[in-house]
């Protein structure tokens, strides 16, 4: 056992704010303490146990048994396999798990949820306008929560990019006015300088003359409601700098599809008068990185089907809505994000799981190999909500590589040979 | 070990860094690099009737970055029209991977691609340090090419508050820490101030000595800033200048004051192209190609590259993010922009040139002419802002149009004339490249330019990277199908078909500088930057340091 260390400059992916600031105390091999404190991060971390077994078949067994009966197992159903790449890899990890896609033929699938979906497609039909996180703390004067309070699952968001000074707001949130836009039950935060309420039945419509309203066009006699959303939309206009800021994974109801689009309408169109940003924030763990790598790697950021011999997009069918089609499954990362029913579904398929707390999968597994976590016990780049890349420092290196073993199955794949 | 050699024999060989041209000749290649012989009973590949070239360097593209994967993202219908299923390898090699193609292919098809047309070199043009870690991991899936990444600086914040501050040497130890923390080549500016201009709600800047965003720095002190940090530093390319006032009328007295500004100073101005319109904004354009060309030649210390627009798709991406805004304003395109803080902006707009429409023509006709009135093909070398001014893939057209003035002249009768009226192009300009010309702008030119003194020729000692045509009446196919490339002493393409596919080499520069600069550096960091000043150098880059020139 290692005496007590403290690890410094150690990138957190409890949430997509991922930072990379933390302070984490290691004594005994544990965590025992991150610092500042986060709930989120302290969460993410826990005391970064994880456990190391190898299984096949549910019995334990050496990695070269379980290798090759992945290999064997996946190559069998090439053509008609299904891989998951988890949001708990470093890229190069994601990578691997791509390659043997790309490789068996297989259908991708990631940690995309329905509202991220959603939001890319809305940014492939119309672009968008975003900036990096720092830009709020930079820049904006003005910055308006759309159904999100990061409170809970972002918790430190406010004190980094909020209340802290920027190069052109020096007086950090008493530079800034914010306005808290609630919808249905998702609620903006509170302490607001403006605070408007919608319904969900109401919300498009808000958006729309919010856009309106920026565009300059005239509205006439609106109701009480509207008119709020109008003069928020005021106020973004009179902004130097306005950021919107929303939640692509929220916790709880499914937004309105049409969401994402017209907050990226909003944002886009408010560059005519001023400069605007929308923010996405993200859940935890690298899914933008799995997002980027498809994209670098086929043109696609997510729902990727290669069963052609080629990339194709089949956003509109994903491969975990059917996941009975597949002959068999890799799950590279963990499958904790998985519905009930896409697990269920799994355990009638053979499926091979190659990551953190995989031997604990919760449905029957052909092989199971357990791995580090990307940034707890792996290194590597993992990407943070605005696609700023990020290195990786483990506290506590030394657990099995989820990147070296996607590599040695790949390498099996491919015959043996090794690059 | 036992030596790989390999002996080209008999080809018609164009090295013009090393003052060969046409002459028949063998090449010799042992273990990766050109040797100047070998001995008898060497194995030989039969190149007698073909064309032999160093392999192509690309000075300027945009093919590896986190603005080339917004726009990669923007663009599926392109994806879905240009599916590249995985070339069959050679049987010794890993399978390849599957992509696709468009303006913006996925990275693997890129290499593949670029493998392809012969070219076995390619940088990276616009690169916002913050996101270098993602170009760098980019470039690790872009096989077959050798390359390196630019980094943007002219808009810098650290930079701007040191300019302001009169700090020069600060500056300059500061694009040297960029440089090294990045894994860049070059220092790259695009629209100096005006990306900042852009964020701070000024829009933009108009001319050189404009106020950036309310500060006592203009656009000129960026430019010589940079320009004699490049210069200091030693670095193999010189300061890589996209000038202010990019693709609006009358903006070549812009960039002539830029080079002026520059004088006696070495500086690359990049894309020219973009950068030589006559005319006022609202009141139409013409070319001033022939001003600007004729200071380029008459100027030794000035290099260019010439932005040549091509009909057909383009995707414009650049660090110059309010060029893209009212390009997405005026053409109604979908329209991505993403600030990044402190450093630089990114615009995006998928467009395409139409040989119907006017300015397109005017652009097509002012690249042609830059090239038809260069005086040193050295300094005047080929680019089509890869995919700003068309696809890398169009660059066989492109030789085309400057080695065949039939095929020009035909091309020059279907296109708007309604700008051209009074150019040089409309009024006949009968010059025809050579081959030797073409082995100039392509391979030996650039790789001059970029200060790599083992690409683009095929004397002892040079990276053993050869491209070989059939010899063609039509250009464009020998040009676009070349029989054999050697990457690194192995033959990559054959008869056409790319049978290997090596990781590529990544390039960059690790220039000095005085560590009294890290404690200012990091509490700026501490500031404003949401990386920590730890996290922000790419560690474990790969690929070699090339040394100051």
């Amino acid at each position: 056992m290692t005496g007590p260390r403290t690890v410094a400059s150690v990138t957190c992916l409890g949430c997509g704010c991922a930072c990379d600031d933390l302070e984490v105390q290691v004594r005994e091999g544990r965590i025992v303490d991150i610092s500042p404190s986060c709930p989120v991060g302290r969460g993410w971390f826990g005391d970064g146990s994880v456990p190391d077994a190898i299984t096949r078949g549910g019995s334990a067994a050496t990695l070269d048994q379980a290798i090759a009966e992945a290999a064997r197992v996946l190559a069998a159903a090439a053509g008609r396999t299904t891989v998951y790449v988890g949001p708990d890899l470093s890229t190069r990890a994601q990578c691997a798990a791509l390659a043997i896609a790309d490789l068996l033929r297989a259908r991708v699938d990631t940690a995309t949820s329905r509202p991220a979906a959603t939001g890319l497609l809305a940014a492939q039909r119309r672009g968008r306008a975003a900036a990096t996180l720092g830009e709020i703390r930079n820049r904006a004067d003005v910055v308006l929560f759309w159904a999100v309070d990061p409170g809970a699952r972002h918790p430190r968001f406010f004190s980094r990019f909020i209340d802290a000074a920027g190069t052109h707001v020096p007086a950090g949130r008493a530079g800034r006015r914010v306005v808290s836009v609630t919808v249905g039950s998702d609620r903006g935060p509170p302490g607001g300088d403006l605070e408007l309420t919608l319904s969900t039945a109401e919300e498009i419509t808000a958006l729309s003359v919010m856009r309106a309203t920026v565009l300059g066009h005239p509205l006439g006699e609106l109701p009480a409601d509207l008119q709020q959303a109008a003069s928020a939309a005021a106020l973004l206009k009179e902004a130097k700098y306005a950021v919107i800021v929303h939640e692509a994974e929220p916790g709880g109801e499914q937004p309105d599809p049409l969401r994402a689009e017209g907050l990226i309408a909003l944002a886009q169109a408010l560059n005519g008068p001023t400069r605007a940003a929308l923010s996405t924030l993200r859940a935890g763990g690298n899914r933008s990185g799995a997002e980027l790598a498809l994209t670098w790697q086929t043109g696609y950021p997510m729902a990727v089907d290669f069963s052609k011999g080629f990339p194709r997009y089949t956003p509109e069918r994903r491969a975990l809505d059917r996941p009975a089609e597949a002959a068999a499954v890799l799950v590279a990362g963990t499958s904790t994000e998985l519905s009930p029913e896409v697990a269920a579904a799994l355990g009638r398929t053979p499926v091979v799981v190659i990551g953190p707390r995989a031997s604990q999968t919760p449905f029957a597994t052909r092989v199971a190999i357990d791995t580090g976590v990307a940034g707890i016990h792996e290194g590597g780049t993992a990407y943070r909500t605005d696609d700023i890349p990020l290195p990786l420092r483990p506290p506590l290196p030394g657990a099995r590589s989820a990147a070296e073993m996607l590599h040695t199955l790949l390498a099996a794949l491919q015959g043996g040979r090794k690059r | 070990m036992k030596p790989v050699r390999l002996r080209l024999v008999g080809g018609a060989v164009h090295d013009p860094a090393n003052g060969v041209d046409g002459e028949i000749r063998d090449v010799c290649i042992e273990d990766g690099r050109i040797v100047a012989s070998l001995p008898d009973g060497a194995p030989t590949l039969d190149a007698r009737g073909m064309v032999v070239m160093p392999g192509g360097v690309d000075i300027h593209s945009h093919f590896a970055s986190s603005s080339c994967n917004h726009a990669r993202r923007l663009i599926p219908d392109e994806h879905a029209a240009d599916p590249a299923p995985a070339p069959a390898l050679a049987e010794d090699e890993l399978p390849a991977r599957s992509g696709t193609g468009g303006t913006v292919p996925s990275t693997f098809t890129t290499g593949y691609r670029y493998a392809g047309l012969g070219y076995t070199t390619a940088f990276d043009a616009a690169v916002a340090p913050l996101t270098a870690r993602h170009s760098h991991s980019e470039l690790d899936d872009t096989p077959c090419v050798d390359g390196g990444i630019y980094v943007l600086m002219g808009n810098d914040e650290y930079l701007l508050r040191q300019i302001e501050a009169g700090e020069q040497d600060r500056a300059r130890d500061y694009a040297a820490w960029l440089l090294r923390s990045t894994g860049g080549y070059a220092i790259k500016i695009v629209n100096p101030g005006g990306v900042e201009a852009w964020k701070s709600g000024q829009r933009n800047v108009t001319g050189l000595d404009d106020a950036i965003g309310g500060r006592k720095v203009t656009p000129r002190a960026v430019l010589e800033t940079l320009a004699g940090a490049a210069n200091a530093l030693q670095l193999p390319h010189p300061v890589h200048i996209h000038c202010n006032n990019l693709g609006i009328p009358g903006n070549a007295g812009t960039t002539l004051g830029s080079m002026q500004a520059l004088s006696g100073r070495r500086a690359h101005f990049t894309h020219l192209q973009f950068h030589c319109y006559g005319g006022q904004p609202g009141q139409g354009w013409t070319s001033a190609a022939a001003q600007v060309i004729e200071y380029v030649n008459s100027h030794a210390e000035v290099s260019t590259d010439v932005g040549q627009v091509m009909f057909g798709p383009a995707m414009t991406i650049t660090a110059d993010a309010p060029v893209e805004y009212l390009l997405h304003k005026s053409s109604g395109r979908r329209w991505t922009n993403i600030d990044i803080e402190l450093e630089t902006g990114c615009g995006i707009v998928p467009l395409a040139y139409k040989d119907k429409a006017a300015v397109a023509s005017l652009q097509w006709a002012i690249g042609l002419e830059l090239f038809l009135l260069s005086a040193d093909p050295w300094r005047v070398v080929l680019s089509t802002d890869h995919p700003n001014g068309g696809s890398f893939l169009s660059y066989p057209a492109l030789i085309q149009l400057l080695m065949d003035r039939a095929v020009r002249d035909e091309r020059l009768m279907q296109v708007n004339p309604k700008l051209l009226a009074g150019s040089a192009l409309a009024d006949g300009l009968a010059r025809e490249y050579t081959l030797n010309e073409i082995a100039i702008i392509t391979r030996a030119g650039p790789a001059r330019l970029l200060g790599l003194g083992r690409k683009g020729h095929l004397g002892p000692g040079a990276d053993a990277d050869v491209t070989i045509y059939n010899r063609e009446a039509d250009i464009a196919k020998m040009f676009s199908t070349p029989r054999y490339v050697i990457k690194d002493g192995r033959v990559i393409v054959e008869e056409g078909q790319l049978r290997r596919a090596p990781a590529g080499r990544r390039l960059r520069v690790a220039p000095e500088y005085d560590d009294a600069l890290l404690p200012d550096l990091r509490r700026h960091f501490d500031a404003y930057s949401s990386v920590s000043f730890a996290n922000y150098p790419v560690q474990d880059l790969p690929g070699e340091t090339v040394p100051a020139g």
